[in-house]
């Protein structure tokens, strides 16, 4: 009995026929309820669109309110490799074709021709600054070239492998763009150095590759950021900027072990990042290059 | 029998609740309903299972699901076998407490003495031997009722660590170390995000479980106190010798002597007996003394003269008895196993937050299942959208609220008991509100429990004496020569005496020794015409008759004052109809008259209306006696009377009763106001009972009961329709022979109910009718008689000073004042502490929303995750805490006292249209503040939304250390995280900016904020501690390491105040609350 009442009041609660209610209202109250609802959100998003569309129009188009979070550049390298962790065997083509098809893709833009015929030559050494003139915008700002020749041996023009099938491969090492960013003062441009990092084996114990690395070439020489590419004026204003690069060859790395390697940038205005930012000003990965099948 | 039928429907009543459901969630809920928490823990149990046997080609997480299976289900298993374990111990003990009908159980006292003692193996002179009785106390056990089971303490603690709410959180916990175990398998370096959640969720739990725990040890600590540590001594007659004992030493067979004054030792067969009376109050609820002699005067052992019980006390004369049963075994023993096998319900509050859980959970896994299924079809593997499900309903449990709902609880606890109201369960102090009958002992409760002069007779006029309890009332014409006689009169035929060293007291408070009526007689003419022992000094007492049941009076004789008259003076007082034949005269405005018959009718008429009051009526009459037959030395004789004790002068009329609390017929008129119907149980006699109820209005003025209206009309009472009387008296043994119905519709057509001379196991009936009838059911009670009834109630309320520790174990609650009145007072706490927590809910749930969109849009739109943990614990258990807390104090709305009790079926604490208002509008208004300060701060920073959607695979990516921005500007992974974190402060910061204005909305539930003011200091209190927490977490430094709160810019700060844009809408929305349906949120 009292079973069949609560069978019952379950049925009912879905539909009521005798009252016509579904879960507990008719559907005029559903409607109204739905009805309200649909206002009320409509409403708020209407609110919600107009807030934010006044906070798009208090932005600058070409420089971000903020940047004191990118005090420190980041750097990067390419290829990335899986995990910062670049690692192939010499003797099977497939496990280092991927790195040379990203430096490919990645020094594609950078092909002299394309330099020649979107950006011009700059005087080298020194900030290319243009200004804008009060109001009058000084836009679409140009920009210099960075020719793929320039990474000489490591541009992939005469081999293509960049030395990865001998064993002595090419990083490229780039800095992160931020707008307005000037790398060096009185005239010295920054440039990359890379050396053995310290990394943690045990409790306290710490060790070092440094007798690993072998010798090191930089390109262009001395593994600088020529000055006249900075200060970058965004996107928007500098359509056709190119990044310069730094590019490093292992010249004769040790084979078949895991070389920790770290390289930062050297510039005398550019403030040490802080601690926690591994990739601040500084960039570290792995490297290993098998031999053996 | 009446009882056994009763008892089976109580055990046959199960949890038939009915759920109604939210409404837009109703649909989906039809899936979650049969899904209750702890089975839903399993069925992720199952899930996992499931997995694991899926994924073995993983065979680290395959082992780790194992692991942590086997923990949940060995957990499970724990929690299971100790319901079992409980139900079990209950089950067992229902079915021991079934006792024999209490009217079969006893013969002795239909034995002769002769047959008894036989029995005993004892001798009605010489007593047991030492021997014997040595071997009956090792057979029967020391003479003392076993305490009632007492739950050991680590149950008691388990119960606060794992009832009612708890439930969710450590399911929520489990989950959270679920999730945790699945990503710290699959994922290398696996967000700690899940670990902490879990372990938080943990402490939560436990801290809350500690402070609860130790907040009801608190209250039993005072329960202790109560308990009266001093040792019973009895003394007993072993070989003839009379020694005392303790009274737990007492065996069956031991021949006992009590006195006035003296504790009966065990239930006693009286052998002989001098004078002897005996208060069964705490028994039977009679607060009558009744006398006690050798002779069986009635089958039933509770009603014959020759059996006085254990624990009840003698209040004069003397009494020899053999002990007939001991300990557990006694009446009184019975009546308290009989109250510790009844089981009481569950609270109302823990009905509401039961179902407030299933609503959470149907939520919860609505949103959890919707996003899961979202998540696999957007290409989510099994195990992130696994992840995702467990996040998003672990993202809807309200961390904060059991620590919120307790502390609020244990507030409105503590306010009670300032106001004499001691709480023992802390779940107890909500039910008082949904009260809606109160069942109400008479005598103590309602009464001041002593006997008071009420009225007098005398020069054919009733004079209204003053009963109040500090003497405010009116006063009567004392300058009559009649009442000078008829003060002399009753202060000197009267034996009571005040205790001594009490003089420093109030009279009406001092102690007395003596029988009930004639302290009451010795108070009021201390009180009026000064000092009864000087009276009696002056007049000093020559000799004296006392009250035996044959004659029905009491007399002494008196010197004078005057001493010139050597004449003796006789005063007499007895039952008025016996005085008045003795009479020839009677004294009007100081002279003797004859008595004719207009004077006898006149008598009649004060005789019966006082009478009518329920009032014990005393006639008093004196005699100066002639010199010349009594001359000064005369013998008097009182064993064979040899003066004369008839022509006497009659002086008047004297009634008494125990008078009515100064405070309860305003606590019954709040009651009534307060739609809660007062229903007067007692042991007293009707006509006592129902001019009790009609002096403190529980039967209120114009109303009728049948007898009445048959009275008024002239006609038998069985023509009288029932309908059209209101009010009824009750006797006990009518209520014996009414079936279940006929009891229903008693309880249903009359509002002003009264029951007399009712038993223990009628109480229980009656509390069990209320029940039927859906009511929430509140004893009131202090005798022993009482408990069973306390126990079943919804909320028995045991009296502090009078109630007996049976009592008082058996209670929820306990009145420090024994005052009615006190009740009120707890009903409107009550009432309060309901309408607030809802608003705290209300308040606590909104921040539910803004805390789980960021996690939804995060996994839909991919966009970087809006609101961290770390944060959202920070608003749970950090900024929404003391405003939560606060809305406890919040005053009433309107006069709360004068509505309805809520209707436990249809008002619930949280119902779809607090889920409605919380989720669906003022919560969505807070996400829309959230999300706009984060996208101020991101767009700020150069991530414009339009590059947002689809970012997040890149922007969690460590090894992406060049995500570029909508500028053109390349970010690391550390720096594009500080922005992130940024965003969680900013989001934090905007639900606490909006959260001050949601607790003004909650603050109120029908007025307006203009109409309640801000009068609630703590909840101001709460408003900038809020905003100082705030400041704290997200400008210390120290904090980006700790928590990952990163300091605003001050103008990302005043950004904020667009956010008050969105404040306004909430305060319009709440100044319309009115004219929106929402008023019964």
């Amino acid at each position: 009995m009292a079973k069949d009442a609560e069978k019952s009041t379950w049925k009912d609660f879905i539909w009521n026929s005798r009252t016509r209610e579904f879960c507990g209202r008719t559907g005029s109250s559903w409607g109204l309820i739905l009805l309200f609802y649909l206002v009320f959100y409509i409403f708020l998003a209407g609110m919600f669109c107009l807030t934010m569309y006044v906070m798009l129009q208090t932005l600058d188009d070409y420089k971000p309110t903020w940047q004191d979070r990118l005090g420190t550049p980041g750097m990067m390298i390419r290829p990335r490799g899986k995990a910062m962790e670049i690692s192939y065997n010499t003797t099977n083509t497939e496990t280092w074709d991927m790195y040379i098809k990203t430096l490919d893709n990645f020094l594609s833009p950078y092909n002299n021709s394309l330099q020649a015929e979107k950006n011009e030559e700059c005087t080298p050494d020194q900030y290319f600054v243009q200004a804008d003139s009060g109001d009058v915008k000084n836009n679409p700002k140009r920009s210099c070239q960075f020719n793929r020749t320039f990474l000489e041996k490591c541009s992939g023009l005469d081999d293509h492998t960049y030395g990865y099938q001998a064993g002595k491969p090419c990083i490229i090492i780039k800095l992160n763009r931020v707008i307005g960013m000037l790398p060096g003062k009185d005239g010295q441009a920054p440039f990359v150095t890379c050396g053995a990092k310290r990394y943690k084996v045990g409790k306290d114990e710490w060790k070092e590759d440094s007798d690993k690395i072998g010798e090191v070439e930089y390109y262009p020489e001395n593994g600088t950021f020529n000055l006249m590419y900075y200060p970058y004026y965004g996107k928007k204003a500098q359509v056709n900027y190119s990044q310069p690069l730094v590019a490093i060859k292992f010249l004769n790395i040790t084979l078949n072990e895991d070389i920790n390697i770290e390289c930062r940038i050297i510039s005398n205005n550019i403030p040490p990042g802080s601690v926690r930012d591994k990739f601040a000003g500084k960039v570290s990965f792995k490297l290993r290059i098998n031999t053996k099948g | 029998m009446a009882y056994s039928q009763c008892f089976s429907v109580s055990l046959s009543h199960t949890n038939t609740h009915t759920h109604t459901y939210a409404l837009s969630l109703s649909l989906s809920l039809s899936l979650s309903l049969s899904l209750s928490l702890p089975s839903l823990s399993v069925s992720l149990f199952l899930l996992s299972l499931s997995l694991s046997s899926f994924s073995l080609s993983l065979p680290s997480l395959s082992l780790f699901l194992l692991s942590l299976s086997l923990s949940l289900s060995l957990s499970l298993s724990l929690s299971l076998s100790l319901s079992l374990s409980l139900s079990l111990s209950l089950s067992v003990s229902v079915s021991l407490s079934f006792p024999p009908s209490l009217s079969t159980f006893q013969t002795e006292h239909k034995m002769s003495i002769e047959e008894c003692c036989r029995k005993f193996n004892t001798d009605i002179v010489q007593g047991l031997t030492n021997a014997k009785a040595a071997e009956f106390l090792i057979r029967d056990g020391p003479n003392c009722l076993t305490p009632p089971p007492t739950t050991p303490e680590w149950i008691k603690f388990c119960r606060q660590l794992f009832g009612g709410f708890s439930i969710l959180l450590w399911t929520g916990a489990i989950l959270c170390f679920l999730a945790y175990a699945i990503q710290a398998a699959t994922e290398d370096e696996p967000a700690g995000d899940n670990l902490y959640l879990g372990i938080v969720l943990s402490v939560v739990v436990v801290v809350t479980g500690c402070f609860s725990y130790f907040q009801e040890a608190k209250s039993s600590k005072i329960m202790e106190s109560f308990k009266n540590m001093v040792p019973q001594q009895a003394l007993v007659i072993r070989e003839g010798e009379k020694m005392t004992i303790n009274a737990e030493e007492v065996v069956a067979g031991d021949l006992v002597e009590v006195k006035g004054g003296d504790r009966i030792p065990a239930d006693l067969r009286v052998v002989s007996a001098h004078g002897c009376k005996v208060d069964n109050s705490s028994l039977t609820g009679e607060s009558e003394p009744q006398s006690r002699s050798p002779d069986c005067t009635h089958d039933n052992p509770l009603e014959t003269r020759n059996v006085a019980f254990f624990s009840t006390n003698c209040v004069e004369g003397t009494a020899r008895g053999i002990v007939v049963c001991t300990g557990d075994r006694t009446v009184m023993g019975r009546i308290a196993t009989l109250t510790s096998g009844l089981e009481s319900g569950k609270t109302p509050i823990a009905k509401e937050i039961e179902h407030f859980i299933h609503l959470i959970t149907g939520v919860a896994v609505f949103l959890g299942i919707t996003f899961f299924i979202l998540a696999v079809c957007l290409g989510y593997t099994w195990l992130e959208a696994v992840i995702f499900l467990i996040g998003i309903i672990v993202a809807n449990v309200p961390e904060g609220l059991l620590a919120t709902v307790t502390v609020c609880l244990t507030l409105t606890a503590k306010r009670m008991a300032k106001k004499n109201c001691l709480v023992k369960n802390l779940e107890a102090v909500e039910t008082l509100g949904s009260t809606s009958t109160i069942c109400s002992d008479k005598t103590g409760t309602l009464t001041q429990n002593r006997m008071t002069v009420a009225h007098m007779w005398f020069d054919n006029q009733i004079h209204e004496a003053d009963t109040t309890e500090d003497q405010s009332g009116a006063s009567f014409d004392k300058t009559s020569a009649s009442w000078a006689a008829l003060a002399r009169v009753a202060a000197l035929c009267n034996r009571a005496v005040f205790k001594a060293g009490q003089d420093q007291l109030p009279i009406l408070k001092r102690d007395t020794a003596g029988d009930a009526s004639e302290s009451a007689l010795l108070k009021c003419i201390e009180l009026s015409c000064g000092s009864v022992k000087q009276i009696r000094e002056k007049n000093k007492k020559v000799a004296e008759i006392p009250f035996n049941s044959t004659n029905k009076y009491q007399l002494s004789v008196h010197e004078t004052e005057d001493p010139n008259d050597n004449r003796y003076l006789l005063v007499m007082k007895g039952a008025p109809e016996r005085i008045l034949d003795r009479c020839t005269t009677i004294i009007i405005q100081g002279k003797e008259q004859p008595m004719d018959e207009e004077m006898k009718e006149s008598f009649q008429n004060a005789y019966m209306e006082l009478g009518g009051l329920g009032e014990r009526v005393l006639g008093f009459c004196h005699l100066l006696m002639p010199e010349d037959q009594y001359p000064k030395g005369f013998a008097f004789d009182c064993d064979d009377v040899n003066f004369t004790t008839e022509s006497l002068c009659f002086v008047g009329l004297m009634s008494m009763i125990d008078p009515p609390r100064a405070a309860v017929p305003d606590a019954v008129g709040k009651c009534r106001s307060a739609g809660i119907k007062v229903i007067m149980v007692t042991g007293d006699h009707p006509i006592t009972a129902k001019a009790i109820a009609k002096g403190v209005g529980i039967i209120s003025e114009g109303n009728e009961t049948v007898e009445d209206i048959a009275s008024r009309l002239n006609i038998p009472v069985s023509q009288v329709n029932p309908r059209d009387a209101k009010a009824c008296v009750i006797h006990g043994t009518d209520l014996k022979e009414l079936s279940q119905d006929q009891m229903d519709d008693i309880l249903r057509n009359h509002t002003e109910i009264v029951f007399a001379r009712t038993s223990p196991q009628q109480k229980l009936i009656i509390v069990e009718g209320c029940q039927r009838l859906g009511a929430i059911v509140a004893v009131t009670g202090d005798g022993v008689n009482d408990s069973p009834a306390l126990k079943k109630a919804d909320i028995g309320v045991a009296m502090g000073i009078s109630g007996s520790d049976v009592s008082k174990q058996a209670a929820d609650m306990i009145l420090l004042d024994d005052n009615f009145a006190s009740i009120v007072t707890g009903v409107e706490e009550g009432r309060l502490i309901f309408d607030n927590l809802k608003k705290s809910i209300a308040y606590t749930l909104t921040s539910n929303i803004p805390e789980i969109t960021p996690f939804l849009l995060f996994i839909i739109v991919n966009i970087p995750l809006p609101l961290g943990t770390i944060t959202i614990l920070c608003i749970d258990l950090g900024t929404d805490m003391v405003p939560a807390i606060s809305l406890a104090y919040e005053a009433a709305e309107s006069d709360i006292m004068k509505r309805q009790p809520r209707n436990p079926t249809r008002d619930k604490l949280v119902n779809e249209r607090l889920i409605s208002i919380a989720y669906g509008q003022i919560g969505m208004i807070q996400a829309l503040g959230g999300f706009f300060s984060y996208f101020v701060i991101l767009a700020e920073n150069g991530f414009l939304p339009s590059i947002l959607v689809g970012i997040r695979l890149n922007w969690d990516d460590r090894a992406c250390n060049d995500l570029e921005d909508s500028y053109g500007q390349q970010w690391t992974y550390e720096q594009r995280k500080i922005v992130e974190f940024t965003c969680h402060t900013a989001f934090f910061v905007s639900i606490v900016v909006v959260q001050w204005a949601d607790v003004i909305v909650c603050k109120t539930r029908r007025n307006s904020v203009f109409q309640q003011g801000m009068k609630n200091k703590i909840l101001i209190f709460g408003l900038f501690e809020e905003t100082a927490l705030a400041a704290f977490l997200s400008y210390t430094p120290g904090m980006d390491v700790a928590l990952r709160m990163f300091p605003l810019k001050h103008r990302h700060t005043s950004t904020q105040t667009d956010i008050h844009l969105h404040k306004q809408i909430v305060i319009d929305i709440h100044l319309h609350k009115q004219t929106y349906t929402y008023t019964n949120r």
